[in-house]
């Protein structure tokens, strides 16, 4: 089954080699550039003396040039890349095999068509594990200075540091292999996989679900008058640049801050994570179930 | 590949399987002795592959069951696929495989797998290993299928419709090596096919399928014996003759009826004006697909 997969997967497999490669020339390149601003722009004595409040004007301005600009492809490449391989890899695993008729030659051998599904579904998805943890690291990496001065609790970077995704490819995966297998058909399987993954994707990026149902209230005292609820200081009034403040009201000679500490990232990856993972792990066992069960 | 000969190859106890409302097939009943051919005739429709589907295990049964070897097939399990090979309708390969990705294929997907077998046929047949799939002709490809359903080694070989797309050339070699590997290998085969000529030449067992049910069933030469082409006058009612007519064509003067009944039973009954001639393989084969499926509500089993 390794060599069978392997060998049904290998242009795939070339696929995600080129593109991990793709990224990590961009990333890299990125990161050397940004290393040698972030030290040329003086931040790193700032950040350690001051905590980022002695020199806001170079924070702003590195980040709005790496978070912006010169991100800017890989970060847009990065939106889609989980959901478009995700479909790509997930879809012919059923759907070409039901499209072309070949599912009579596969599930006829000795090997029982769950058990080959299994191993399947195992070992494409320990490879896109692989691709995803790579990408991640890599692009963590890359950005780990931007990440010292700017916010992370949301996308981007939120979408791709941590264990969004890879978490997010699998789910793509798992929602094309369904769609393989109830549309017989591989083209079909991939638009509907992708689109499919736009759901979760778009709650979780777009509406921010998981964010909000963390957040942290913290009241202090106004200090040379309260700011504007729409204030978005640097740093914030939280005093950690990595802090997402959301909203800022004035209560008398106290502010009350609505926000989301930086310590929460990983709770917050978790959320995320297991929400795109709870959906693959459903529609990969609907898959199986339905293969094994399927007897018409 | 041994195996008690006197425990049938393939048994089959009131098979039904329904698709939704439709019934695919329905109360099969027969048994076939080990080292058979077996030719499946029937209509497209007609539940030639729903039978095949159900004893290689691709399908369950709805009721009843169908032994392979005294071994009831069950769907999806590796004890069943490992009893039958099956040779699937336009013989699917993975057409970006080369031939010998196609024969690794088949080594990684059966413990009994034969590679002397396949390596050897490959030489013999002279398609180059490093060929894929789509580059191979029609008859190539069929070839390699075979070779897959043959290095398996399962005892049992199920073949839907295995020359259909090939030229006459092809088809001779392709049915040649069949036998070949039947008389090598003491293989039973059940062959599905439209091609009444080619069954004729090579199957010593007949089952005939119509709108799912099955119309006969036994031994060529026994069912041949068993039934004759009797001319009679025109106005002789049917109930008047010695045994089931199977189908009737009226001319002007002369009924010609094909009656299932013996010589013997033949000869009793003779009655002037009366002239029996023994029956054909295609025209017995002929009268059987014509015969309406409907109102048969048993089919007739000639025993064997």
């Amino acid at each position: 089954m390794i060599w069978v997969t392997w060998r049904q997967h290998r242009t795939q497999a070339v696929i995600c080699a080129g593109l991990l490669g793709a990224i990590t020339i961009v990333a890299v390149a990125l990161g050397v550039w940004m290393r040698s601003t972030f030290s040329s722009d003086g931040l790193a004595g700032c950040l350690a003396s001051s905590g980022g409040a002695g020199c806001p004007a170079a924070i702003s301005s590195f980040t709005s040039e790496f978070n912006g600009g010169a991100m800017m492809p890989l970060i847009l490449a990065l939106f889609v890349i989980p959901g478009f391989l995700g479909a790509v890899v997930g879809a012919p695993l059923l759907g070409q095999e039901l499209e072309r008729g070949t599912w009579r030659l596969a599930w006829s051998q000795t090997v029982p068509r769950t058990r080959w599904l299994v191993s399947k579904l195992a070992l494409v998805t320990g490879g896109l594990v692989v691709f995803g943890v790579a990408v991640t690291l890599i692009t963590t990496w890359s950005r780990a200075p931007l990440d010292r001065v700017s916010i992370r609790l949301q996308p981007p970077p939120f979408n791709f540091e941590g264990l969004s995704l890879t978490c997010s490819l699998l789910c793509a995966f798992g929602l094309a292999v369904l769609a393989g297998l109830l549309l017989r058909n591989t083209i079909g399987a991939m638009v509907a996989g992708y689109f499919a993954w736009e759901v979760p994707f778009l709650v979780v990026t777009l509406l921010n679900g998981p964010l909000h149902i963390m957040t942290a209230t913290a009241r202090m005292p106004c200090q040379a008058g309260c700011p504007d609820a729409s204030t978005h200081s640097v740093p914030p009034v939280t005093g950690n640049l990595g802090d997402l403040v959301l909203d800022v009201t004035r209560s008398g000679n106290q502010m009350i801050v609505s926000y989301l500490p930086a310590s929460r990232f990983w709770t917050l990856q978790l959320i995320e994570g297991g929400l795109y993972l709870a959906i693959a792990v459903a529609a990969l066992g609907t898959a199986v179930w339905l293969l094994h069960r399927r007897t018409t | 590949m041994t195996h008690d000969l006197s425990v049938p190859a393939l048994r089959a106890d009131r098979l039904g399987k329904r698709y939704g409302r439709q019934w695919g097939l329905r109360d099969a009943t027969f048994e076939i002795p080990a080292g058979s051919v077996v030719g499946l005739v029937g209509p497209n429709g007609a539940g030639k592959t729903t039978l095949l589907a159900l004893t290689v295990g691709l399908l369950a049964p709805t009721e009843g069951q169908v032994a392979v070897f005294g071994e009831p097939s069950r769907a999806h399990t590796a004890d069943t696929l490992a009893r039958v090979s099956y040779l699937a309708q336009d013989h699917p390969l993975y057409r970006a495989f080369t031939v010998a990705d196609m024969l690794r294929f088949g080594a990684s997907m059966n413990p009994s797998w034969d590679r002397a077998l396949a390596q050897g046929r490959m030489e013999a047949l002279g398609i180059p290993l490093d060929r894929k799939i789509k580059a191979l002709s029609g008859g190539q490809q069929a070839q390699v299928a075979l070779t897959l359903a043959l290095a398996k080694r399962a005892p049992l070989l199920a073949l839907d419709e295995p020359v259909a797309s090939l030229d006459p050339i092809a088809r001779l070699e392709f049915m040649q090596d069949v036998m070949a590997a039947v008389a090598d290998g003491g293989l039973t085969v059940v062959i599905a096919s439209h091609v009444i000529s080619e069954l004729e030449r090579f199957c010593d067992w007949l089952l005939v399928l119509t709108g799912g049910r099955l119309q006969v069933a036994g031994p060529v030469d026994d069912l041949l014996a068993r039934h004759t082409l009797l001319t009679v006058p025109r106005q002789t009612p049917s109930a008047a003759l010695p045994g089931a007519s199977i189908s009737r064509t009226d001319s002007d003067r002369h009924s010609t009826v094909l009656i299932a009944a013996d010589p013997a039973r033949m000869a009793a009954a003779q009655q002037p004006g009366w002239h029996a001639d023994p029956v054909g393989f295609e025209q017995l084969v002929l009268a059987y697909l014509r015969r309406p499926p409907l109102g048969v509500s048993r089919a007739e089993v000639v025993a064997s």
